[in-house]
């Protein structure tokens, strides 16, 4: 208590300070919470495509997604592969025929399987509401966490996808990763669909069910899945296999140097407060040099009255980092709420817990120097300081 | 006599620049006794405020001897310097120094505290200093909430709390009026009569002088009378090439 009336002897210059290590804060939490999902979705990347070999029509892709056509007769080619335990096919395009401006981690997308992953896929995917789609079960779909309120979709109503209705089955438990902002049909239903985005002259030429866009390899125990990809390039032609590496090294890199910029943004301007406090701080001693004389004539060693400053330094940071916390998961909660798609934003325990420890530690940090100097102050200068 | 405490040749000089040393202490000698009510009076810059710091624990002399309770405490380090404040002596000083931020009662309990009283204890503690000097309604106040004679109280309270053997007040009554100032006196008279506590108490005022056993008149850095001649202090001594009013920055 008396710590809190020290620090409002000032009332506007104390309000100030504290502005300077909310707005921090705040900044650390938004900037963070925007690098904690984009953290979140590609360690959910990684997970999802695991072990698992892509492997795409003519060149390699980012994430195995092309939407190039690739004969399904090159399953077959592809299980001869040593290695292989499993290749399964499947039809993925955008969810939208217009493509969003800005999207964070994956765009909403469509996919089609084949059902041939079953028992091999070691990624598991829960329902919150419904049940899974039946291998080859046709005008029914299976929907991401993130994508129920932008689809309206409800379990046994129908949804639109690409003009066309569908039954929905099942709602998808939050995977933080790909399936979130997925809508998974058969790969009867997502061929018909590409097939009628198609430009008339190919459209007739193409038999719509011996195309995929995509073929995911599993590969048995002990083989690496980097040499199985390269195996299939070497021994299937026409087609681009990509180990679970590339995805690592492409994505996972960037990731964190874009992370690392973001957190480097926001801690620059947490610093700036914690000069304020330093500053804030400094004045008040120099303001209360008599009051220190005081008490150390009347007994006061070092420790209590470092401790006196700290605890103020402290407290000013303490508020300052609570007031941000709070700013910064109102921001982010509405943030999130007025986006229909993925959330923009992850508040993690560990973002609120180190933001609010870092605000701390510089606040004590700040108040270092100024306690000490009053700490030190000669007894008889300070009581003759006017 | 009972000496409680004592100052040897006492030498002090401040710095004030390249060559520019003021004298503070130029050798002074004094002996106060155990119960004594003494005055320290003396012209502006006679080294007044500077011998209540040295035998007040706060300042450190350049030379000479100082015992408190038969003890020495010149060269004792810092650390054991803020014991023996805390625990053996107690301050009254002018302007009511008492920390805005705290009640009277916080006030008194931070000296107990600082002492090594757990809290609990020390406001107890605090409580009793402050019934005993009449500000039993006043705890709870903030130091802005009472007037400047109480405020002193408070600071007496204080000064008390930790039952210390001496209480040196510096300038005491300096910024009171003269009903509230002798209200003070009386005050601390009567606590030097029933708890026998020393006080020693530097001031300008000759009613406070009067109101003591004894004045010890400082002049140019040395005890020039030690009785009960209040009189020689309201003669300002000027030394041939020396300014009567030295810097603000030094205590004299």
């Amino acid at each position: 208590m008396t710590v809190i009336r020290n620090i409002f002897r000032r009332k506007l210059r104390a309000l100030l300070t504290i502005s300077g290590i909310t707005i921090g804060v705040f900044a650390l939490i938004v900037m963070g919470a925007m690098a904690e999902k984009i953290t979140l979705l590609v360690d959910g990347g990684l997970k999802w495509t695991g072990d698992k070999v892509t492997v795409s029509a003519g060149s390699a892709s980012l994430g195995g997604f092309s939407t190039e056509p690739l004969a399904l007769s090159k399953i077959k080619t592809i299980e001869k592969v040593p290695g292989v335990a499993r290749a399964s096919a499947n039809v993925t395009m955008l969810l939208s025929k217009k493509q969003s401006a800005v999207n964070m981690g994956m765009p909403p997308m469509v996919t089609g399987g084949d059902g041939r992953d079953e028992g091999y896929e070691s990624f598991e995917l829960r329902y919150s509401d419904g049940r899974e789609l039946r291998t080859g079960e046709r005008g029914a779909v299976t929907v991401g966490a993130d994508l129920v309120k932008k689809l309206g979709a409800k379990v046994g109503e129908d949804v639109t996808i690409r003009g066309k209705r569908f039954r929905v089955v099942g709602i998808m438990e939050k995977t933080l990763t790909g399936p979130d902002s997925s809508v998974y049909m058969s790969l009867h239903d997502a061929q018909n669909l590409l097939h009628a985005d198609m430009p008339e002259v190919v459209r007739s030429n193409v038999d719509r069910h011996s195309w995929a866009t995509g073929i995911t390899v599993y590969v048995k125990e002990g083989y690496d899945p980097e040499k199985v990809a390269a195996s299939i390039n070497k021994q299937v032609k026409g087609v681009a296999a990509t180990g679970p590496k590339a995805f690592k090294e492409q994505v996972g890199d960037s990731t964190r140097i874009f992370t690392s910029i973001i957190f480097g943004i926001a801690l620059i301007s947490l610093l700036v407060g914690g000069l304020s406090v330093a500053n804030t701080m400094t004045m008040s001693v120099s303001e209360r040099t008599r009051e220190i004389g005081i008490r150390k004539a009347i007994g006061a060693s070092h420790f209590p009255v470092i401790r006196q400053f700290l605890s103020e330094s402290a407290a000013i940071a303490l508020i300052g980092g609570l007031f941000g916390l709070a700013l910064g998961a109102l921001f982010t909660f509405a943030a999130n709420s007025g986006n229909a798609g993925t959330p923009l934003f992850l508040l993690t325990g560990r973002l609120v817990a180190g933001s609010i420890g870092f605000a701390l530690g510089l606040g004590v940090l700040s108040g270092l120097y100024p306690a000490w100097h009053a700490a030190s102050l000669n007894p008889v200068v300070a009581l003759r300081y006017e | 006599m009972n000496t409680i405490i004592e100052g040897k040749n006492l030498v002090k000089e401040y710095r004030l620049g390249k060559d520019n040393y003021v004298h503070a202490l130029r050798g002074a000698s004094v002996e106060i006794a155990k119960g004594e009510m003494v005055a320290i009076m003396g012209p502006s810059g006679s080294g007044k405020s500077t011998l209540m710091h040295i035998l007040g624990c706060l300042d450190e002399p350049d030379g000479g001897e100082v015992c408190l309770n038969d003890r020495r405490v010149d060269g004792v380090s810092g650390r054991e310097l803020t014991k023996i404040r805390s625990r053996e002596l107690g301050f009254v000083f002018q302007g009511f120094n008492l920390v805005s931020t705290l009640t009277a009662l916080e006030n008194v309990a931070l000296a107990a505290e600082y002492a090594g009283t757990p809290r609990k204890l020390a406001l107890r503690c605090a409580e009793r200093a402050l019934r005993r000097v009449g500000l039993a309604d006043r705890m709870r106040h903030m130091p802005s909430e009472l007037s400047g004679g109480q405020q002193q109280r408070v600071a007496i309270a204080r000064a008390l709390v930790n039952s210390p053997a001496v209480i040196l007040g510096d300038e005491p009554t300096g910024d009171l009026d003269t009903a509230t100032s002798d209200e003070i006196m009386v005050m601390m008279r009567e606590i030097n009569e029933t708890t026998g506590t020393t006080f020693v108490l530097v001031t300008h005022n000759p009613e406070v002088g009067e109101a003591c056993d004894r004045v010890i008149n400082m002049r140019d850095g040395v005890v020039a009378t030690t009785g009960d001649e209040v009189s020689v202090t309201m003669q300002p001594f000027v030394e041939p090439g020396w300014s009567a009013e030295p810097s603000m920055a030094v205590p004299t």
